[in-house]
């Protein structure tokens, strides 16, 4: 079965991971946006995690079909709590090696970031194998070292030339207005852009400068 | 790479028990799980962005310890944070 997410092939470390999937790993990810952050709750979050690992076993396991069934002898709601996903998480034998990539911590709200990441904790502790990659501002960098029990490793990113300018070459490349762009303005773009002193390349700053 | 985990098979294979359920429970079961579908995300961010970009983090010694690590290993490098301010390109390397 095709993950999800590895069907698209157009990512870095995701696709990395998925190219080696098959049999061994079961890659899971999760965007948050704080613009979605009503519907980002930790047990949303958990639960789509948990969702994707499930999808990938060929059949859903026991554990999962009987809280299923508990539930659906309650009253209104889902039923659903952090507690019950990570037991869920337990009883599912990770026969597969689990990566979790999870984007902009920092845009997840700071009381729901605490349970999320408490909940990582616990699913490398039941289950040692698991690989956890994750992106955010450096400014919860402390957080994550400090929740995760100084198991993690830090790297900064930074735009490189080499990005900026394969950046620059595809938007001009992609340009939906070529009749208004001459080619001395295309070559003071190339020359100007990656000289100037900012990390927002890849973001909308370069964007707006080309628009 | 995929090599280095070859040896490692057995370590969490203990088997699991599944329960044959009707499709259209299936379904329901996986909806129940959680609404969110982060797929559609990931796909949009796959279509903006530039292929090559961010490759040189695959070359890093922290992400080849972090993604190499065996399972017997200790886990102090089980997770690896990429940090950066906005508009870097975080998302576009995930």
């Amino acid at each position: 079965m095709v993950l999800l997410i590895c069907r698209d092939n157009s990512s870095l470390v995701i696709d990395r991971l998925c190219d080696e999937a098959g049999e061994e790993n079961a890659v899971m990810c999760f965007y948050f946006d704080f613009a979605a952050r009503n519907e980002q709750s930790p047990v949303n979050m958990l639960g789509s995690l948990l969702r994707q690992l499930v999808s990938e076993l060929g059949g859903i396991p026991e554990a999962v079909v009987q809280d299923f069934r508990k539930q659906r002898k309650g009253i209104g709601g889902r039923g659903l709590q952090v507690a019950g996903i990570l037991k869920m998480f337990q009883a599912i034998t990770a026969t597969k090696r689990m990566f979790i990539c999870v984007d902009a911590l920092d845009e997840c709200v700071p009381e729901h970031r605490m349970v999320v990441l408490e909940s990582l904790r616990q699913i490398l502790q039941g289950s040692p194998g698991t690989r956890i990659f994750m992106t955010g501002r450096p400014q919860v960098r402390s957080e994550v070292e400090k929740r995760l029990d100084g198991a993690a490793v830090f790297i900064s990113i930074q735009p490189t030339e080499d990005g900026v300018m394969g950046y620059l070459r595809d938007k001009l490349r992609n340009d939906t207005t070529p009749e208004i762009m001459s080619s001395a303005l295309e070559a003071e773009i190339m020359k100007s852009l990656p000289e100037i002193n900012s990390e927002t390349y890849v973001g909308a700053s370069a964007k707006e400068k080309l628009a | 790479m995929s090599q280095s985990f070859s040896n490692n098979n057995n370590s969490f294979n203990i088997g699991n028990t599944f329960n044959y359920t009707a499709p259209d429970d299936e379904a329901k079961i996986l909806a129940w799980l959680s609404p969110v579908e982060p797929w559609v995300r990931h796909r949009d961010i796959g279509t903006d962005r530039v292929d090559g970009i961010g490759a040189w983090l695959l070359e890093t010694r922290e992400f080849r310890r972090w993604h190499d690590a065996t399972r017997e290993d200790e886990s102090n490098h089980a997770t690896l944070f990429c940090d950066g301010n906005p508009g870097v390109g975080k998302s576009y390397i995930m």
